[in-house]
This record gives structure tokens, sequence and C-alpha cells, in this order.
């Protein structure tokens, strides 16, 4: 399997590691619920705990450690393993990251 | 406070063995050399630093460091892009004034760290360069793709390494690899067995610019 990295260009799989679900966001509570202990918890309890084991397309992290050592976003296929997107993570690289958006 | 000094020595003082090794008796196939003597500085652009950084090195070197994968030659170094907003600085070891020079050139923008010690520097050339490497390289290295001048970071054998392309006098590939001090031992026992069936011509030199 080859992964196109955004810095390095195509590269084999074993180059790269997976880091998991890119989709978690972190609870924000003076925004989401500041009302509520609740909320928080409940909200604190999924972004650590609860992932989705998603058939189809997913947003994941992969950190390319055998290369530029940057950590991606890529956007794969979990039935086909097609990648269909990589792109910089926030924080990788100035000039790519702010295409990111986060 | 006690002064030291430190010698240093080559991490390859037990694995290379000078002189003609392998395959046939005539020329060697592959030609692969430690390169001695380097400095090398790891350039790091602090957050929202990378314009400056560049602006920075061209002034210091002449020439903007590379943005893309690639290696690009200056007078007294050469600019290995090494990730994103980084990139390396090899030049031949000329004493403390490198280092300084670096130090005060990107002060509050970007991060250096010394390699010089860190990385071990090895030449591969010869008619069969490309041959040998293909068996433990996983780049594409033809001509087309991978031309004088072009750069990678790459995993070798389970170790990263920065790969790129320069020429020697004749014009011919010089295939140029930075490894880790502590894994070349193991890096060049696996390079020469690569390399023996084309015949291998080991040896040791001190760096250029």
């Amino acid at each position: 399997m080859r992964i196109a990295c955004p810095f390095c260009g195509e590269r084999d799989s074993s180059e790269f590691s997976y880091l998991g679900d890119a989709s978690p966001k972190r609870p924000n509570f003076a925004v989401d619920s500041p009302n509520s202990p609740a909320e928080i918890e409940d909200a604190v309890f999924d972004y650590v705990y609860l992932r989705a084991n998603v058939a189809g397309d997913m947003r994941e992290y992969w950190y390319h450690g055998g290369g530029c050592r940057s950590w991606l976003i890529a956007e794969r296929n979990t039935v086909t393993h097609e990648f269909k997107s990589v792109t910089a993570a926030p924080g990788a690289g100035a000039a790519l990251a702010g295409q990111a958006g986060e | 406070m006690p002064d030291f000094t430190w010698e240093t020595q080559s991490p390859l003082r037990k694995a290379l063995v000078v002189g003609r090794h392998g395959a046939g008796t005539g020329a060697a196939g592959v030609t692969l050399r430690e390169v001695r003597d380097i400095a090398l500085v790891q350039v790091m652009a602090r957050r929202g630093q990378a314009a400056a950084t560049a602006k920075a090195a061209k002034k210091l070197f002449g020439v903007e460091p590379p943005t893309s994968p690639k290696a690009v030659t200056a007078k007294t170094a050469t600019l290995i892009w090494s990730g994103a907003d980084q990139f390396l600085a090899f030049a031949p070891h000329s004493g403390d004034e490198f280092y300084a020079k670096l130090a005060d050139t990107f002060a509050g923008i970007a991060s250096l760290s010394d390699q010089s010690d860190g990385r071990c520097a090895l030449h591969i050339s010869g008619p069969r360069a490309r041959d040998a490497m293909a068996k433990f390289c996983a780049l594409d290295l033809h001509d087309t793709v991978f031309p004088v001048g072009a750069a990678a970071s790459t995993a070798i054998d389970h170790t990263n390494a920065s790969v790129w392309r320069s020429a020697d006098e004749a014009g011919e590939a010089v295939y140029n690899l930075l490894v880790f001090t502590s894994f070349s031992d193991s890096l060049w026992h696996m390079i020469a067995d690569a390399a023996l069936e084309y015949g291998l011509d080991a040896g040791h030199v001190s760096a250029v610019q």
C-alpha cells in the first residue's frame, strides 16, 4: 500500500504509523455546556473513550515517522483501504497547516 | 572549569575495511565511502517563522533553503530539506565558527540542533550503485525522478535516513546518505552486502564543499 504524503510524495505505508480517529473534538466547556456538569462528564467520556467503528470513509491521523516526521490527516475508506486525500495536520509545517484550517 | 577535549572517532571504525571486496577483480561496480569530518546542523523554523528563517538562511549562505525535497548547494554548505519548515546544513568541519555563525543568524526564529556526531555521512557511487541501492531503498532513483539535487527523508532498513543526489567531477551520480551514528555500523554491513555481487570498493574520505 502506498500513501501520498503531502510533503514527500508517494511512499510505502511501512513509513507511516496510524494514530487513530481524527474526528473527536475536545469538549469546549465554555461553549458547549456551560451549565450542566453531567453534560460535561458525558462529553469528556465520549471524547476520551468512545470511537465509532466506521465501515467506509473515515478521517484519521497518520504519522510519517519514516520520512518527514509530520502528522497528517487522511481520508481513508476502511473497507477498500483507498486513500481519498492526505493533508497536513494542524501544526505540521506552518506553510501547509494553515490550509487545514484547524 | 576543566577544559575537555573530545576526540571524535568514526562510528564505522570496526565495520569499515578499506579496499576491494566482493565479486570480480576489475573496477568495482559500487564505491562506498564514509564521509568524515562533517559539520551538520538541523535547522527547524519556529512557528510562523518559516519566511524569516528562509530569509536569514539566504543572507548567511547566499541561497534559499529548499521548501520541497531537494538539496541546494551553496558556497559554504549544502542545505538539505528534511521536513516541513526544516532543513539540514551540511558542511566540512571547520571549527566552531560555523556553529557560532548559525546560532547568531537564526537566534529567536529557528531551533538548531548539532548533529555533526549524531549522523554518519556516506557516499554511494559507481556504475552499479543504483542496483545495489534498489535492494534496500524503496525510493525511485531513476534519473528522471531523482536527478541531481533531489532529496528525500525515508526509511532504510527500518532506520530514518536522509538521501540526496549529487554528482562527482565526471558527472556520475553520487548518492549521499545521512544515517544515525548508532545504526551506521549495521547499515554499513547491509549496504556492503547489497554491493558485494557488483564488486565493492570501500573507504573513507574527508568532507569537501
